[in-house]
């Protein structure tokens, strides 16, 4: 099973691949926001297969930690530093 | 080889492909709002089995414990996020594709 | 009295993500039970109390995952498909639910089910972006919009069915 998630952990980092792909091709700024939200999610996948393919329990909250910062990234990026830029935030 | 790792593999498979599948849209759709749907959703179902899979071969129920919770916490994470990033899109007029 | 059981809820559902989080540690209780008053307490001043009903969470969390997996399901065919068979349009549902916690529940929900991603939320409207015309999507909304009130134990008007 080891190899097999490993191998499976490599198919993930390949869909970073299109992120990456999606981040520089854009067009939109949204566009390039989606990206990150694949890192995170796929780097979670990624780091939840590693954890269990080395018995390595630390990685499964670094995962954790992945998933909150991940989320928290978006959010501040999308509140901040893109929405000030537009006039209007009924909040 | 035992039956449960029979079931984990076609788990974690199925989850990979959600992946990959999300991916696929996030390339080949042709505005922010659809990528959105194609990731939101396919990444989330993906996430989803890769859990079930780990889950089946956890060493203890709090690993499952764990592994929900994360997926529980991405699940939130993404539809919030996704949400943002479309009502953003429509301040900015970004426009959506049609035929 | 409702206060208390609030209360007591969120430290009962701390801890046991506490628990969770350091699987099972005994010791770690030393540094667990401050977290879990503290996150408790911050939880009640971010999110003031809310009733959730049980049996229909119970109900509610099958439905999900069905229906999140269909989402899955379909939006995966539409990417691989060399068709790519899409047709985009944005709709507006005139939301029952007043503006709170179960609003913004609603507005995830819709966006993890099939072919519905919610854009703006303003007030007694939800904008949706649909991936692919076909159904009733608005009855289809609506009966979600049901299901996530009867979760939180609110009870919606009949949808008016208006000339606008």
């Amino acid at each position: 099973m080891q190899l097999f998630n490993l191998a499976l952990g490599l198919l993930l980092l390949m869909t970073l691949g299109g992120g990456i792909w999606r981040a520089l091709r854009g067009p939109s700024a949204a566009d390039r926001m989606l990206s990150v939200q694949v890192f995170g999610t796929a780097a979670v996948a990624v780091l939840l297969l590693l954890a269990q393919a080395f018995g390595q329990a630390a990685l499964r909250d670094v995962a954790l930690a992945f998933a909150l910062l991940a989320a928290v990234t978006a959010v501040a990026f999308v509140r901040r530093a893109w929405a000030e830029e537009v006039d209007c935030d009924p909040e | 080889m035992i039956l449960s790792d029979y079931v984990a593999a076609v788990l974690l498979l199925v989850g990979v492909f959600f992946f990959l599948a999300g991916t696929v849209g996030l390339v080949r759709f042709p505005d922010v709002y659809t990528r959105l749907h194609a990731l939101t959703k396919s990444d989330n179902v993906g996430l989803g089995f890769v859990v079930m899979g780990l889950a089946v071969e956890a060493e203890s129920w709090f690993v499952v414990g764990k592994l929900l919770l994360i997926w529980m916490l991405v699940l939130l994470a993404g539809a919030s996020v996704a949400h943002l990033i479309a009502r953003g899109a429509t301040q900015r007029g970004v426009r959506m594709w049609t035929d | 009295m409702a206060m208390w059981q609030s209360v007591l809820r969120r430290v009962l559902l701390f801890a046991i993500t506490w628990w969770i989080l350091v699987e099972g540690e005994v010791r770690s209780w030393w540094f667990g039970v401050p977290v879990v008053l503290v996150a408790a307490t911050a939880s009640l001043v971010l999110v003031s109390p809310t009733t959730l009903v049980w049996f229909e969470l119970a109900r509610f969390v099958p439905f999900f995952l069905v229906r999140s997996f269909a989402g899955g399901v379909d939006v995966a065919w539409r990417a691989l498909h060399p068709g790519m068979p899409i047709e985009p349009h944005m709709i507006e549902y005139p939301t029952r639910l007043r503006p709170g916690l179960p609003l913004v529940f609603l507005a995830n929900t819709v966006s993890l089910l099939p072919g519905t991603l919610s854009v703006a939320l303003n007030t007694g409207f939800l904008n949706v972006h649909v991936l692919s015309g076909r159904r009733e999507l608005q009855s289809e909304l609506e009966s979600l919009e049901d299901r996530v009130a009867a979760l939180f134990g609110i009870t919606l008007p009949v949808p008016s069915r208006g000339v606008i």
